[in-house]
């Protein structure tokens, strides 16, 4: 835990609650002044949010890295759609199905590779992701292979006489930022309770977790599918939002974005997540002013992200702040 | 149909010499810096482009373009080595991913910058097909094996009996301690790597004759490639590193030809996930590294 | 705790800051400052570069060649790159930036297929003209113009045409009746064979092995050799052009080049690949919608061209886009202006006369483009006759 969160904790929440709706608050009224682009920008943000959230908690939290990611984006991004597709069923409807299907199909895959030593568990998460790329690719009859799946439907809510579809581009904002909040807010909740304590236990010492009575090989798998859970869900967001997906969702690309916003925005912290996840899509959409550097200049971020800012940008901030206010 | 299995297998020997090259860099890496080198395949191709830039701009011939490659490759592994490698030993584990990730981003996108995203044609190489035993093979694949063993040999005597070789087997078994002996582990670390990396640009100017196809991007495959093979054959053990690729080419070979092609850049993770269900620590034991 | 509160204001302070600097004036330039603004997305970084290379220097040639015969109507094009890396979300994004921040008017766009797909959305809902140059997807025009999308436009040949033509050649020329397949494995590989095992049953031919390569593939003997034992007596490759040396260079090695031949398309017929593999590529058959040495004023202009400025020969991504800017150039100048509805219906009832013959868009927005099927005779594309067909659509 930062010093930060820690000493929040012993103050209580009551610091937190008010800030968070501010901030909410903040959001709800960004499209007055925002165009699509940058909205558009946000809500790539916030879809990656819930992975990255996912992943938090597994490599933040509980101390396990791993490169599954885009394996259960994948899976919760197909699953959304082909029932979309195929049953033209309701939004939540795809989007709880693809939480929980990827949450199912992480656990027969967490229990054998959570046995692994931790280079050899990274490689076999990576192998999720190349495994899931091929099926994608070869049971045509199911994905339709590289055609892939398209016109997947803007997201609708049957809801009797009340129904809406949720078109254009601000209507997907509010949509996506209200399940992000709700995410955040699961996350914290997890996060603030015995469990989450007995998560940090175990990534800080597993043994000595172990000595004391935790059950440290049940609450691996089980982040582990909560983890594989959100990054579903992030999929089923992305579906809808791009209308086509393809094997090309299963990439490392993805994974390594995830972990990038992780590390980048401070592993162990919500806020830090949010803030890494704005970060880096701000970042990589500024740099296309200079497109044929883009890549360089994202790599060279990535090195100093590593050398100079090794628990991320969060503590940073927090120095910043802190001499803000002294200042005052 | 016997004939077949063995011509197949020879297939599988030719594509392993090819992995196992870049895959015992990949791994003597690992043991030394602990660090999986996500960047790995981009020395691959920055081989490949060296030899072809000598060539292509210099009308060199192709034994001298060898030269080039491997050089022009060790040289950027120096400055990458300074600069970034040396500072990973010691790190936790997303250092070493996010800082190869970040290396290897750089690198390829340089060469697309510098050369052109377009794919250039390698002219030059030992194409003219030979016959031995009754398989015709390019005279440019009988090279890679007799490379692939001469790099094992020389990789396993200067392990054994040279001082920097037993100084990488002191560091790779017990960082601590090395500093006791009074080894420079970041001097070590250093050299293991632009060798390893130097490994890894001979590889994609050997092969480069017979793959015809040189582009910037091209490294990326061979990462993903060489990933599974060091996890198979245990990470740090040359010797394991070795057979696995040899493995996995003739795994890929049968794959290839009695299930289907596009099946066969998921043999090796697919098979690394049965290994790691089975023997998590590998098929032969990280204990006897080099 | 103050400390707390300030950090995270600070941190969701400065991303929205950051964010409204994005969409500020500071890059965008509107729309009335007297040029036409092009916007071209392709992957132009990571390992797909090396077809977005080809296409953007194709539209860029084409640019400069109008402007320097005085613009359109006495407006100078302007091309804007986004880099789409070849995945959908990254496509998107660049479209997005493209027409909100840059204040584009008309997008050429992607190569990859399920990049123009999910791009097809985006320029709908905000009346953009979407010109596909280079993607091979049925569905993209099946779903456009009376479809539904009816800003996208597509100046590509699809597979349907290029499957039953080489096949038919393949059949009653040659007498072909037993095939393997060696494509690639992208949406274009795998729908053209999809297209072709529709037809086997007219030729009464039937495809004996059936395999895909991943883009990037170099190792080809194992299943080249495969096929030599497997008596078929043609190999259908609807590929990449890097591929078909490689291919044609371990089919010598494997024994095969001279006697089983290659069907369909993967720029067989450019010289660095046939030279490449002279032996191989003799007696090739392919389906294209052009090739650098056809024989027209234009297009030989074209090539030369290219060569003379970029050092290396034009592939045919070069060439569509180049052909596709100066298809849209030839639309935006019938409609006498840049308003992007005018522009459309000029382009829906264009004839435009490209470099291999009168260019026409169906209902569909598909552009009616003739396929040229050629065969390597004496190392060199002998083209034996173009063709053209009306697309079935699906009701």
């Amino acid at each position: 835990m930062t010093q930060a969160e820690s000493s929040a904790a012993t103050t209580g929440r009551d610091l937190r609650a008010p800030f968070g709706l501010a901030l909410v608050a903040l959001a709800c009224i960004a499209p007055l002044f925002l165009g699509n682009y940058p909205l558009h920008a946000i809500i790539i943000a916030l879809i990656f949010l819930l992975p990255a959230h996912g992943l938090n908690l597994l490599l933040g939290y509980t101390g396990l890295l791993s490169l599954a990611q885009a394996a259960f984006f994948g899976i919760g991004a197909y699953t959304s759609a082909l029932l979309a597709v195929h049953f033209g069923t309701p939004f939540y409807l795809n989007f709880l199905a693809a939480g929980l299907v990827t949450g199912a199909i992480a656990a027969p895959l967490g229990i054998p590779a959570l046995r692994l030593r931790s280079t050899s568990f990274v490689m076999c998460t990576l192998g999720f992701v190349i495994i899931g790329q091929a099926i994608a690719k070869n049971w045509i009859s199911l994905t339709r292979g590289d055609m892939g799946l398209a016109a997947i439907p803007k997201p609708y809510f049957a809801l009797g006489p009340a129904s809406f579809t949720v078109s254009g581009t601000v209507g997907f904002y509010y949509l996506v930022l209200a399940i992000a909040v709700l995410a955040t807010l699961a996350v914290y909740l997890i996060v603030r309770s015995p469990a989450g304590r007995n998560m940090i236990a175990i990534r800080e010492n597993e043994t000595l977790a172990e000595s004391v009575g935790i059950p440290t090989w049940h609450y691996k798998l089980v982040v582990f599918m909560i983890s594989a859970a959100f990054a579903g869900l992030g999929g089923s967001l992305y579906a809808h939002y791009l209308t086509v997906v393809s094997p090309l969702t299963f990439q490392m690309y993805y994974s390594t974005t995830m972990l990038i916003i992780v590390l980048g925005g401070g592993a162990g912290t919500i806020s830090g997540v949010i803030f890494g996840s704005l970060l880096f899509v701000g970042l990589t959409e500024a740099l296309r002013i200079a497109p044929e550097l883009r890549m360089i200049a994202y790599g060279f971020f990535l090195l100093g992200l590593v050398f100079w800012f090794p628990n991320g940008f969060a503590p940073l901030i927090g120095r910043l702040s802190s001499f803000l206010e002294k200042r005052k | 149909m016997f004939y077949t299995i063995i011509e197949q297998v020879v297939n599988g020997i030719v594509s392993g010499s090819v992995y196992a090259i870049v895959a015992v860099g990949m791994t003597m890496i690992f043991g030394v810096l602990r660090a999986i080198n996500f960047a790995h395949g981009e020395y691959y191709m920055l081989g490949t482009f060296g030899a072809w830039f000598a060539i292509e701009h210099f009308d060199l011939p192709y034994p001298v373009a060898i030269v080039i490659g491997v050089v022009a490759t060790a040289v950027i592994a120096v400055v990458v080595g300074n600069f970034v490698m040396q500072r990973i030993v010691g790190a936790p584990a997303e250092a070493g991913v996010l800082a190869t990730l970040g290396v290897a981003l750089i690198l390829q996108n340089t060469v697309i910058l510098v050369f052109g995203g377009s794919y250039k044609f390698f002219s030059g190489g030992y194409i003219e097909p030979v016959t031995l035993f009754g398989f015709t093979l390019a005279e440019q694949r009988i090279l890679i094996i007799i490379v692939g063993l001469i790099v094992f040999v020389g990789l396993e005597l200067m392990v054994t009996y040279s001082r920097i070789g037993k100084a990488m087997r002191a560091v790779s078994q017990n960082i601590e301690c090395c500093a006791v002996v009074g080894i420079d582990v970041r001097h070590v670390a250093l050299w293991t790597f632009i060798l390893g990396a130097a490994l890894a640009g001979l590889s994609g100017v050997l092969t480069a004759p017979v793959n015809v196809s040189v582009y910037g991007g091209m490294g990326e495959l061979i990462t993903f490639k060489t990933l599974p093979i060091i996890i198979m054959g245990g990470l740090g053990n040359v010797r394991g590193t070795f057979v696995a690729a040899m493995i996995l080419g003739i795994a890929e070979s049968l794959v290839a030809t009695y299930v289907g092609l596009q099946f066969r850049d998921t043999v090796g993770f697919a098979t690394l996930m049965l290994v790691l269900m089975w023997r998590p620590h590998g098929l032969f034991s990280a204990q006897a590294r080099f | 705790m103050t400390i707390e509160l300030s950090r995270r204001r600070f941190c969701i302070g400065t991303a929205l800051v950051g964010l409204q600097t994005l969409s500020s004036s500071a890059f965008a330039a509107r729309s009335e400052d007297g040029t036409v603004r092009l916007g071209l997305v392709a992957p132009m970084s990571g390992p797909n570069a090396r077809y977005g290379s080809f296409s953007m220097r194709g539209a860029q040639m084409a640019a400069k060649e109008i402007n320097g015969a005085g613009g359109v109507g006495g407006r100078k094009i302007n091309i804007l790159p986004g880099d789409s890396q070849g995945t959908p979300v990254e496509g998107v994004s660049a479209t997005r930036r493209l027409i909100d921040q840059d204040q584009v008017d008309f997008i050429i766009g992607d190569v990859s297929s399920s990049v123009t797909l999910a791009m097809q959305p985006v320029a709908e809902d905000a009346g953009v003209l979407l010109l596909n140059a280079a993607s091979s997807n049925p569905k993209i025009t099946y779903k456009a113009g009376v479809g539904g999308f009816k800003w996208t436009y597509r100046n590509y040949p699809t597979d349907e045409n290029r499957a039953l033509i080489v096949l038919q050649y393949a059949a009653e020329k040659k007498g072909f009746t037993k095939y393997a397949v060696l494509s690639v494995d992208t949406d274009y590989g795998r729908s053209a064979i999809e297209f072709t095992k529709k037809y086997l049953p007219r030729f009464k031919s039937q495809i004996l092995t059936e395999d895909y390569y991943k883009e990037g593939e170099v190792d080809f003997r194992s299943v080249l050799s495969k096929i030599r034992d497997s008596g078929a007596q043609a190999i259908i490759m609807y590929g990449n052009a890097d591929s078909a040396p490689i291919v044609g260079r371990q089919m010598i090695e494997v024994g095969i080049a001279g006697k089983i031949p290659l069907i369909g398309n993967a720029e067989f017929n450019t010289a660095s690949t046939i030279k490449a593999a002279p032996k191989a590529m003799e007696g090739a058959i392919e389906a294209a919608a052009w090739l650098p040495t056809y024989d027209s004023e234009k297009s030989k202009a074209f090539v030369e061209k290219f060569t003379a400025e970029f050092r290396e020969a034009p592939n045919n991504h070069a060439y569509v886009h180049w052909e596709t800017t100066h298809l849209l150039a030839k639309a935006i100048e019938q409609a006498q202006s840049i308003d992007r509805e005018k522009v459309r219906t000029a382009l829906s009832n264009i004839h435009y006369a490209s470099a291999v013959g009168d260019v026409t868009f169906d209902d569909h927005n598909q552009a009616r483009l003739p396929m040229i099927l050629l065969e390597i005779e004496n190392g060199k594309p002998s083209i034996k006759g173009a063709y053209s067909a009306e697309i079935d659509y699906p009701k």
